[in-house]
């Protein structure tokens, strides 16, 4: 139930107008992205490495004034955040089926 | 015919309720089984060499490596640090004996505290205790003193013990062998799948090993490393290696992960300090 709950306020995060829509500037994509990263983290405990490099390389690209590129990185680093969560989601119980009987 | 059909459905869900919630005995009389039949030609307490025991023609190499073993070194740094007065005059000998021979004695449930006592953290918090400051957890001076201590140890059984008489020590087991059998990071990889389901396969040029004997042989020297390693050192490495973010070592996770990986190996012997790939 905690885990539902916790699933649900995820996906609520995700679906936010700012991350559907592209609206908002390319720092408020990248901030999304590492906000939802952290969120994750916390309630699953479940953190990709590629992820945190992937922001990073958004932010660098931000830096450097490529917005277009940076944007693009910021969806990537959404892309799996997502996909973390969907295994942190699968894995809540699929793990008892690979202890031997 | 309703009553029929619950009370069908109610065995079914008993029984699969019981399936998955087998004890630390149950679990591990599985475990080993699992390695024996998958490697027959293993003798049971080899499995204690890591992946040496599955494969003989890298474990003459392994075997003459040994001869002039790379952790020679570490022994004599650990002695020399074992035996070093601290500021108040005591040494680690004052917490584990002259020699610190009690490797098998770690990991193990500490009541009062609540939580898994490895023999890092037990050599760390004698240091603390006596106003010294810890050691890194992963390699370095904790490597270096444990195996000292576990050069001394050898041959000790494994018997890792989960006290009836406290559901959080069985709570911490559970929370070890999830970690286990979970498929993490980008590459969804679990330990059980590189270490059990496919222990002995080719992963690019390495093959992987048992995960049965595992705890055993640390603190270790790795070719990779070019140095010693704590085995927490090791569980980030493996995490990092699948694009997981590992966890801090003597940390929770990492110290309930040790717990599980050790009992399962209850009944081999400590045989570390140990040279690996």
């Amino acid at each position: 139930m905690k885990f539902l709950a916790k699933g649900l306020a995820f996906g609520m995060l995700l679906a936010s107008p700012l991350v559907i829509a592209g609206s908002g500037s390319t720092a408020d994509h990248i901030k999304a992205a590492t906000d939802a990263y952290k969120q994750l983290s916390k309630d699953t405990g479940y953190q990709w490495t590629v992820t945190v490099i992937k922001i990073k390389e958004a932010q660098k690209a931000l830096d450097a004034g490529d917005d277009k590129s940076a944007r693009k990185l910021a969806h990537e680093a959404m892309d799996l955040v997502e996909a973390t969560r969907q295994q942190a989601k699968i894995e809540a119980d699929t793990w008892k089926m690979r202890v031997p009987k | 015919m309703k009553t029929i059909i619950r009370g069908t459905l109610g065995t079914l869900g008993l029984g699969l309720a019981l399936s998955v919630s087998a004890g630390p005995v149950e679990d591990q009389a599985a475990f080993q089984k699992y390695y024996e039949n998958k490697f027959p030609n293993t003798p049971v307490m080899d499995f204690q060499n890591g992946v040496y025991s599955i494969l003989p023609e890298a474990r003459e190499q392994w075997e003459a490596i040994e001869e002039f073993p790379p952790y020679e070194i570490a022994i004599e740094n650990g002695e020399k640090l074992y035996h070093s007065k601290f500021a108040n005059g005591k040494s680690l000998a004052d917490c584990f004996g002259p020699e610190g021979a009690v490797r098998g004695q770690y990991p193990f449930w500490d009541k009062d505290r609540g939580m898994v006592i490895t023999m890092e953290r037990a050599v760390n918090e004698c240091r603390e205790a006596n106003g010294e400051k810890p050691y890194g957890w992963k390699k370095g001076k904790i490597a270096d003193v444990t195996a000292y201590m576990s050069f001394n140890s050898r041959g000790q059984e494994v018997k890792v013990e989960i006290p009836s008489d406290d559901p959080r020590a069985l709570a911490a087991y559970e929370e070890g062998k999830e970690q286990f059998y979970t498929k993490r990071g980008q590459l969804n990889f679990a330990c059980a799948d590189c270490h059990m389901l496919t222990a002995g396969n080719l992963y690019r040029a390495d093959t992987t090993s048992p995960a049965f004997g595992h705890a055993t042989s640390w603190p270790v020297f790795r070719s990779k490393w070019q140095s010693m390693g704590t085995l927490h050192r090791r569980f980030a490495g493996c995490h990092t290696n699948i694009r997981a973010n590992p966890y801090k070592a003597q940390g929770t996770e990492y110290s309930n992960l040790e717990y599980f990986v050790t009992y399962m190996s209850n009944g081999l012997e400590f045989n570390g300090p140990a040279a690996r790939k």
